[in-house]
């Protein structure tokens, strides 16, 4: 008759996985036979020969070992009702070692918990804390990527965006748009940026820049701007958004712990391919409130600098707030329109006076340029 | 369910013969050839959850193949997708097998595959990851490793070292730690070793000739990175 094995016995003379038996118990101590019956006599060991532990790779067996030597034996007990049984037919004299079984198996699963426990707690401390935007870690971690990495990654995504897009290679508005640009950048002390700044045919009255230096002028923006002041001040603003890395910083807030692991680990491709992810929406990043006041404080500080008359800036606000919200897309998300002029108005008076340097293009020919654009939508 | 392997070394394939109506379930993709009398069933092995758990926790395939002999006894052809050696062995009810994720190839229908998730520092140390497989049950179960499979006997209380990324299976009554393959963290390192599982018996160990981590960094040299 084959019985079921409920242990594996492991000694001199059987196979090294065990050798599968079946294990019965009563008062006189621990009967086994194989389950096919051959192999001999059944084996009855006396509970005095024993010696019992805990063991297995969880801890999660019982171990019970008698002899010595070629004659050694260790039984492994698995099932929960015959290590439940055991423990209720051994006498006394095993119960100091059925106590220290128990505690060992007590210690491993405490310990199991404990680790477990604290590295969840851990990873979710570590997330509420990006969770509920702790600045601290996220500039601790922006503070560590190379400015290479920043502009390779720009760059990817600048590439992908352009590769579905018009872009304008010449024309008044391409000039004008660079003059903008070579005249701000070179006002930009210990510049570590090479910005690059296109011109996309585009109805939207917007701009946006990239990680990295890489910087978008949509046509209907040029079309809106009333004079190249005002458009030259949306420039600021944006370089100025690459300046401070406000764009690593969403980026990293919005990928949270994945980020800063491939920022820690040095993995700048597992970064590239996070920030791949996010595609476009990279590109249109809500930046915080306190992020559009920096820009724009330091983006009129850096129109003063560059000799380009401020109030352009001020007067796009001013018309914003002024103006159909729902037609006019720039900065919709961003702080009161009216509020922004108000505040650039004082950071301009306690700006030194500097008379302002006209630009080299005349601004009708720039939008008389643009007149037969085809919007693309 | 019979079985037998063709082609030892490097390139081996597994015959299994099914009486009719008996099933074996394969990794994913396994199948190379089978008799007109074998039916090709997709299942989630324990159910959704455990399918899902499984996919998620320790990288296995969501799906095993379910070859049936439906229609009458037949055999089915199986291979794994890395070269190296294939193992059977048989389970009896109470062996229990811990297998590293890609170690699983084929298991006849009374093999239960779960995931289990392993202790803390074992998981994130061990470079099994979190989740490996616990292989138990009855039936005969195929094993896979690459390169070649070695088998490690252990005696009670006997101790042996191993690479971590050579491990294939290892039977549940064995126990292990992870350590430093050195006395300090620097030789550990650069003995190109770094932390090695110090297995104790009683129990066997499977491990693997070559480590895939290694194999994958060499070949990596040789691709061009598109930029």
């Amino acid at each position: 008759m084959t019985l079921t094995p409920n242990a594996l016995c492991f000694g001199d003379g059987l196979p090294a996985a065990g050798a599968p038996c079946v294990v019965t118990l009563s008062a006189e101590g621990v009967s086994m036979r194989s389950p096919d019956g051959a192999g001999g006599a059944d084996e009855t060991v006396a509970f005095s020969a024993l010696s019992v532990a805990a063991g297995g790779l969880d801890h999660d067996q019982l171990v019970l070992s008698w002899g010595s030597g070629l004659s050694a034996r260790t039984l492994y007990l698995k099932d929960p009702a015959l290590i439940v049984a055991f423990r209720r037919t051994a006498p006394l004299e095993l119960t100091a070692h059925l106590e220290r079984a128990a505690e060992q198996v007590r210690r491993a699963r405490h310990g199991h918990r404990l680790w477990w426990g604290g590295a969840v707690g851990l990873v979710v401390a570590f997330g509420l804390l990006l969770w509920l935007g702790s600045d601290v870690i996220v500039e601790w971690a922006v503070a560590r990527i190379p400015i290479e990495w920043e502009q390779k990654l720009g760059e990817t995504v600048y590439r992908d965006f352009l590769s579905k897009e018009t872009v304008l290679k010449t024309g008044p508005a391409v000039g004008a748009v660079e003059e903008m640009t070579q005249r701000l950048t070179a006002k930009i002390p210990d510049n570590p940026y090479h910005f690059k700044v296109s011109v996309v045919q585009s109805p939207v009255v917007n701009a946006f820049a990239l990680p990295g230096g890489y910087v978008v002028v949509f046509t209907g923006l040029l079309k809106k701007a009333e004079s190249g002041e005002e458009v030259a001040g949306v420039l600021s603003h944006e370089l100025n958004h690459v300046l401070q890395r406000h764009g690593m910083e969403r980026m990293v807030k919005m990928l949270g712990l994945a980020a800063v692991v491939s920022i820690v680990a040095g993995d700048q491709q597992g970064l590239i391919g996070l920030a791949r992810q996010l595609g476009l929406e990279l590109a249109t990043l809500k930046f915080g409130r306190a992020q559009e006041t920096e820009a724009d404080v330091t983006g009129i500080k850096l129109l003063s600098d560059a000799r380009i008359a401020p109030d352009g800036m001020i007067r796009f606000f001013e018309r914003l707030s002024d103006s159909d919200k729902g037609r006019v897309e720039l900065f919709s998300s961003h702080p009161m329109s009216a509020a922004r002029a108000e505040r650039l108005k004082a950071e301009l008076a306690a700006l030194p006076q500097r008379s302002p340097e006209p630009f080299g293009f005349e601004w009708a020919a720039v939008q008389e340029s643009l007149a037969g654009t085809e919007p693309k939508q | 369910m019979k079985s037998e392997i063709l082609y030892p070394g490097a390139f081996p394939m597994v015959r299994v013969y099914l009486n009719d109506g008996e099933t074996v379930k394969a990794e994913s993709g396994a199948m190379v050839a089978a008799s007109p009398t074998i039916d090709i069933e997709s299942k989630m092995e324990g159910g959704f959850l455990g399918a899902l758990s499984r996919k998620m926790l320790s990288g296995e395939k969501f799906f095993f193949q379910t070859l049936r002999a439906g229609r009458g006894a037949g055999e089915v052809l199986l291979a794994p997708t890395v070269p190296g050696e294939i193992v059977v062995m048989d389970l009896d009810g109470v062996n229990e097998y811990m297998v590293q994720k890609d170690g699983f190839l084929a298991g006849a229908e009374g093999v239960k595959i779960e995931s289990k998730m392993q202790s803390f520092t074992r998981g994130l140390l061990g470079g099994e990851g979190f989740f490996i497989l616990k292989i138990s049950g009855t039936g005969q179960l195929i094993l896979n490793s690459f390169g070649a499979v070695h088998k490690i006997e252990l005696d009670p209380d006997e101790e042996y070292i191993v690479d971590n990324s050579h491990l294939v299976a290892w039977t549940a009554t064995t126990t292990y730690n992870i350590e430093k393959a050195s006395s300090g963290w620097i030789a550990s390192l650069t003995s190109g070793e770094g932390l090695v599982c110090r297995f104790r018996g009683p129990g066997v160990v499977y491990i693997q000739s070559r480590n895939p981590g290694s194999f994958g960094a060499w070949i990596r040299q040789f691709i061009p990175v598109s930029e």
